[in-house]
């Protein structure tokens, strides 16, 4: 303080009277433009004294006061000492800028609240809030506020820098010199406390003081006691030992979360191995939405021959039409053709001609364009020729007729090694095929090659012989096993008024068949619509009728094909027509129409002749009782197959054929006879028709027969294309051939991720996809 | 071949349709092998065109059969639009489409002859929701001392349990200090948010599990006293005999699932439970009962629950209660002293018109043995519900837990009877705004479950996404049975997810209440809400605005 200084002495309360905080404040700032820098305030409560002030002449200024009112020192400047003799109220020191103020007794609530700069001592102690928003501005000393005792709750919210001594002097027994909840929202500045510290905020962390701390605080100390005379302090109050530092986390520390991870409070806290521990394992692996092995949701299988295709399915043979194929797709021209005569004698007699061919009525390939061409495939075996078996069995088999049933027994018993004798009471072998179907529907010369190969194997025939129950006698005890295939030769007659009149169609068939041209009329008549009737209207329209009509009484049981033919011929199908009665003029309806007719021809059906059989054989319709392996209930050894038992196609009697001679050697071999149940067809939509390109059908008709290993699908069959292992997208699908010429695709389960692709692109249908749950 | 009839589904019924851009899908198969639902497949398509080069008519066949991913269309497999293809896609060429011209509500219908049933919320927005015309008006500005959310402390505090009116609590004088002379009813003051009541069951062990370790962790790391209701479908015994049940507040249903274990538990019990609700019906499906279908009754299941693997259907009401004067005979006490009158025991029904009558009437409860009414509004979610319940029954949550405030109110007895309020709350993904708009209005405190699962990572949404719970076939592990979805789910992320969640919560609850000058939950302090809709104001009695 110069002693040049001019100083002044200003009352708060003049004659009484207190002056307002303006007025005083009025008063010192006429002062100060008279340049007086020193005064001494004795206030009564006045607000804002110190500051913001300077001296035009920039000298110090120093204001030394008494009972100040709120915020004492306020925006106080650098170079203006204030010295309050006693307490202050709140807000010393607020938004303090530069001024060094001391107090010398205690300070209300927020004492150097947002103090900025300059020095604050306080010889007390400081009430709630104090020392909230300090900061500290880089270009300006940073802000320094010293308390002798202890802050009030809240204290040093928000602080964001500066620093702050709280020398806890006398509070060796507080719980905290710092009041409560105090440091909230510190971000910046270093607050050093003396005393205990309780319920402080988490955004800051306590430290030991270093080096650097000890001497500032020593030096501050020293400096701090002279302002509020108390000098005699320094010694207790510097033991550094008693003191710690405040600072504030910094931003990387508060992104840090202080909780303690979820998983060591699962594995150290929680209940050990989950409250689920006792009933589910838990390994608490977080799976992907993709992933490998057993976290599939799916996995493929190859399924390669695990259904049916349609064509071997519908087949009464059961001929695997598709692997013919695939064998002439392979270059086995010979395998395949001859693969055939493993099922029927009869592949270009039946499958290439007289057959329906129902392999081809859900050949997938209709979908594309039209059916594999199966009959031209059967045509192609007519010439392949078969050795007889090389091994003999010396067991003797006979066989009751020799139609397409029991020559295809003979077939297969006679290729396994049996003797095989065939008892024909015709002439000639081939039964219904040789005697009643149509030349022009049968090439005879292929049907001769055909029964040509079954006796070149060495089945003995003996053609002529009629059997009856004296003859079956001697069979059944000369013999191992007797087959009984005599067909249905004897024509079913309802008994309408007049059918004496009526013509037998199978005796119509045979005797156009044996070239004896029977008479008919003009118009004929033709009871009955089914496949055999056709054949009858065929062989009426060929001996010279005009007018053929055929009735029924339900809708025609003839294939489409048929009655085609039948229409083209001229022939007219009426149902449902109910018989009343036959006369000259022909067939009574019972509505009254008459059909009026030269002939009548009834064909509605056969029976069987099988009176060489005892009644114990028989059930009440006179039809051999069978059980489900084509065994006779009464009697083992004796089978059944064909007509016999069932009027139906060739082909059906061909597949009954070959299910008796595989039981019947089964049953020789000591072996469990077979039901011969199907696998299921293939359903359609797991063929990936869109594979193939549709061929116009009349380019079909001109392709070649081989050219249908392009045409077929290769149902539910792999056809070794490796689409799929092209196409995994993990490689997971490898081609494995074994020793025996046969291959599979594997899918290895710790690359596939489930995806099906292979499953969805597959050709054939074989890939699938299992679902792991 | 594919052939399409009329009453066949075509892809044009379905509700979502994929999206597929076959010029940037390299069929690496991620999609399929991640939906859980079988909806897309790989197949084969067929590109062929017949054009002529030439300079004369000449036709030439151009064929290509292309791989490609196909949407599955049938009754059964139909994509339920949850978007896992979408998410696990590295090339952004599959995604679901959200079809409008959907006729699935008819389809289903005429083709299996029983209602169509899903998870989720309601899917008719109708009106919009109420909770959001409402706004917190009342800020102290210059009026009473405003509080700062993150400098003070407030107690957020409600109570599950019955509070006694301070003139019926029995004190007595004994050395100058105040004394119970007897026993007055249990009462826990917990967190004002209670982790709703969804059972194991209808949750993956691993998503139950999380919500129970978030509960713990909330509680004894955090400090936030919350609780979790445990649904009916039985509770593990290692939960029993933990420490943690505390934590946990007992469901009992119509179904009453579980309780044999829970019962013989009790002499290994260390804590008590935090209470016991008495569920009488659930707002996402009033009416209907509890229905868990076979798919997820899986063995741990069938073991905790007693049953065989079915369809659970648990009846719409409880067998042998008539009255709410039987309810209050029966029910509460027979849990009340099933943990001899230590465990507060409230009850929850879907709010009905009738909601203010039982509330009524069980405030006139002369045993003082009814520590909470549960009020299930609406929009609240379900692991399965037939959607004619989900979409057409139930009522509003807002202005029913405000009328039964002012019941209360009217009969001098606020607070007697705490409320709890439920039911599509936070469904916008705030949960602090709806429950201090719903405090304001009169409830004690919320619950919430859906909101729950979405912090888990549900992909669903309001609007028909996915809604699968009740196919056991989450995608995403959350109410789902299947081991391999299970797995999907990440048990400590979801407990942490839900800790972060309660923590934001409390941080955004506390902001408002500061505002309003409350420190302690503002429990019916409707004049802090304004609404620009003039029928709000009305039915609500707060303060109209514009």
């Amino acid at each position: 303080m110069s002693k040049t200084a001019k100083r002044i002495n200003i009352q708060g309360i003049v004659d009484g009277q207190r002056k307002s905080t303006q007025k005083l404040l009025q008063e010192v700032y006429d002062y100060l433009k008279q340049d007086y820098t020193e005064f001494d305030i004795h206030a009564s409560g006045q607000h804002d004294i110190g500051g913001p002030l300077w001296s035009e002449k920039n000298l110090p200024l120093k204001f030394n006061v008494t009972n100040p009112g709120q915020r004492v020192g306020c925006m106080g400047m650098k170079g203006t000492q204030i010295v309050v003799e006693g307490s202050a109220p709140a807000d010393a020191g607020w938004l303090n800028a530069g001024a060094e103020i001391i107090i010398k007794g205690d300070c209300g609530d927020t004492a150097a609240h947002c103090a900025a700069s300059g020095k604050i001592y306080v010889g007390g102690r400081v009430g709630t809030r104090s020392g909230a928003l300090m900061k500290h501005d880089p270009k300006f000393p940073a802000p320094e506020f010293w308390t002798l005792k202890n802050t009030g709750s809240f204290s040093f919210e928000f602080i964001g820098g500066g620093i702050a001594v709280v020398c806890g002097w006398e509070c060796e027994n507080s719980d905290s010199v710092l009041g409560l909840r105090s440091c909230v929202g510190m971000v910046g500045g270093t607050i050093y406390v003396r005393g205990n510290i309780k319920n402080i905020s988490d955004e800051v962390f306590i430290l030991e003081l270093d080096e650097n701390d000890k001497e500032f605080l020593s030096d501050g100390l020293k400096d701090f006691l002279e302002k509020i005379d108390k000098p005699q302090l320094y010694k207790k109050l510097s033991e550094f030992g008693k003191w710690k530092k405040i600072l504030a986390k910094t931003f990387e520390e508060r992104e840090a979360k202080s909780f303690v991870p979820m998983k060591d409070f699962r594995q150290n806290f929680w209940v050990k191995n989950g409250i689920f521990g006792d009933l589910i394992e838990e390994d608490y692996y977080v799976a992907e939405f993709v992933e490998k092995g057993d976290l599939r949701l799916k996995y493929p299988e190859w399924r390669n021959a695990f259904y049916s295709p349609p064509c071997e399915y519908n087949c009464p043979i059961y001929i695997p039409t598709q692997k013919r194929i695939a064998l002439l797709r392979e270059g086995k021209i010979a395998e395949a053709l001859s693969l055939v005569l493993d099922y029927s004698p009869f592949p270009a007699s039946v499958c290439g001609q007289v057959c329906p061919n129902l392999c081809v009525d859900e050949c997938s390939r209709k979908h594309v364009d039209i059916p594999v061409k199966t009959a031209a495939l059967g045509l192609l075996s007519k010439d392949i020729k078969v050795k007889p078996p090389e091994k003999e069995i010396k067991k003797k088999i006979a066989i009751i007729g020799a139609g397409v049933a029991g020559l295809t027994a003979a077939w297969h018993l006679r290729k396994a090694g049996y003797q095989v004798y065939v008892f024909e009471q015709d002439k000639v072998i081939g039964g219904k095929l040789k005697q009643v179907i149509p030349h022009d529907r049968l090439d005879g010369k292929i049907l001769e090659l055909e029964l040509k190969r079954i006796e070149n194997i060495g089945v003995n025939f003996k053609t002529g012989v009629k059997i009856d129950k004296k003859l079956f006698k001697t069979l059944e005890e000369d013999y191992v096993a007797i087959i009984t295939t005599v067909g249905a030769h004897l024509p079913v007659v309802i008994p309408f008024e007049g059918h004496e009149r009526l013509i037998k169609g199978l005796d119509f068939l045979k005797a156009v068949n044996a070239g004896q041209k029977p008479k008919i009329g003009n118009k004929v008549v033709v009871i009955g619509a089914g496949n055999a009737a056709i054949d009858v209207i065929t062989g009426a329209y060929k001996l010279g009728a005009k007018e053929v009509t055929a009735i029924d009484i339900q809708k025609p049981s003839a294939f489409d094909k048929e009655i085609k033919h039948a229409q083209k011929l001229g022939a007219k199908i009426l149902w449902p027509c109910f018989t009343e009665k036959i006369s000259e003029k022909g067939v009574h309806l019972k509505d009254g129409r008459i059909i009026s007719a030269d002939t009548v021809i009834i064909s509605v059906g056969d029976r069987s002749d099988v009176s060489f059989l005892g009644s114990e054989y028989l059930d009440d319709k006179g039809i051999v009782k069978v059980n489900e392996y084509f065994q006779a209930e009464a009697n083992h050894k004796i089978f059944c197959a064909g007509d016999v038992l069932n009027l139906g196609l060739f082909a059906n009697a061909i597949g009954d054929g070959r299910k008796v001679a595989i039981n019947v050697d089964k049953m020789l071999s000591g072996k469990k006879l077979d039901k011969f149940e199907k696998t299921p067809m293939i359903p359609q939509d797991r063929i990936k028709k869109e594979y193939y390109s549709p061929i116009h059908p009349q380019n079909v008709m001109a392709m070649d027969t081989e050219g249908e290993t392009e045409r077929c699908l290769s149902c539910g069959v792999c056809r070794d294309c490796e689409f799929c292992m092209e196409i995994c997208p993990e490689f997971a699908i490898s081609r494995v051939s074994h020793d025996d010429g046969t291959f599979e695709y594997v899918s290895d389960s710790q690359k596939c991720i489930g995806c099906g692709i292979c499953a969805g692109v597959c050709p054939c249908g074989i890939w699938t996809m299992i679902s792991t749950s | 071949m594919a052939t399409m009839n009329v009453n066949e589904v075509a892809i044009d019924d379905l509700q979502w349709i994929i999206e597929y851009n076959q010029d940037r899908c390299t069929l690496c198969g991620k999609c399929i092998a991640a939906c859980p639902f079988n909806s897309i497949e790989a197949g084969v398509e067929k590109r062929r065109k017949v054009i002529s080069e030439e300079l004369k008519p000449k036709p030439k066949v151009i064929f290509q059969t292309v791989p490609v991913i196909k949407q599955v269309v049938n009754i059964k497999n139909y994509c339920k639009g949850c978007g896992i293809c979408e998410k696990v896609c590295p090339n952004n060429a599959i995604r679901p489409v959200k079809n409008p011209e959907e006729r699935m509500a008819i389809k289903h219908r005429a083709s299996f002859g029983e209602p169509l049933k899903r998870g989720g919320r309601t899917n008719l927005h109708t009106e919009g929701r109420t909770l959001d015309k409402i706004k917190i008006g009342r800020i102290s500005q210059m009026t009473d001392p405003s509080l700062d959310a993150q400098r003070h402390t407030f107690n957020m505090l409600a109570p599950f349990g019955r509070v006694m009116p301070p003139e019926e609590i029995p004190f007595t004088i004994k050395d100058g200090q105040l004394e119970l002379s007897e026993e007055i009813p249990p009462n826990r003051w917990i967190y004002p948010i209670i982790i709703g009541d969804m059972s194991i069951g209808a949750l993956s062990w691993r998503m139950w599990e999380a919500l129970a370790i978030a509960t713990a962790y909330l509680n004894e790391v955090v400090g936030l006293p919350v609780r979790m209701c445990t649904g009916e479908g039985g509770i593990p015994v290692r939960l029993l005999k933990s420490k943690y049940l505390k934590y946990m507040i007992l469901q009992i249903a119509s179904g009453h699932f579980g309780w044999n274990r829970i019962i013989n538990a009790m002499p290994d019990m260390t804590e008590d439970p935090a209470g016991v609700l008495i569920k009488i019906g659930q707002g996402a499906k009033p009416g209907d009962g509890g229905l868990l279908q076979a798919q997820k009754v899986v063995k741990h299941i069938q073991e905790i629950r007693g049953v065989p693997k079915a369809d659970l259907l648990s009846p719409p009401n409880h067998q042998g209660l008539y009255s709410i004067e039987e309810s209050v005979q029966k029910m509460f006490l027979s849990l009340s002293s099933a943990f001899q009158f230590r465990v507060p025991v409230a009850i929850k029904v879907a709010a009905s018109v009738t909601s203010v009558s039982v509330y009524n009437n069980l405030l006139r409860d002369p045993y003082n043995i009814v520590g909470g009414f549960f009020l299930d509004g609406i929009a609240g979610g379900t692991g399965a519900a037939h959607e004619i319940s989900l979409n057409h029954t139930g009522h509003p949550i807002v202005s029913k837990i405000r009328d039964c405030y002012l019941a209360a109110v009217h009969q001098g007895k606020q607070g007697q009877i705490p409320l709890w309020a439920g039911g599509g709350l936070g469904m916008s993904g705030n949960l602090a705004g709806d429950t201090f708009k719903m405090i304001c209005l009169g409830a004690n405190g919320i619950f919430t479950g859906k909101l729950m699962l979405q912090i888990a990572g549900c992909v669903g949404n309001d609007f028909g996404k996915c809604n699968a719970c009740n196919t056991g076939l989450c995608p995403v592990g959350i109410t789902t049975q299947n081991p391999i979805l299970v797995k999907r789910l990440d048990i400590d992320k979801v407990a942490e997810n839900i800790v972060n969640y309660f923590l934001s919560t409390d941080m955004e609850l506390k902001k408002l209440m500061a505002p309003i000058g409350n420190s302690s939950l503002p429990v019916g302090r409707s004049d802090a809400l304004i609404t620009v809709d003039e029928h709000v104001a009305n039915r609500l009695k707060i303060q109209h605005v514009c």
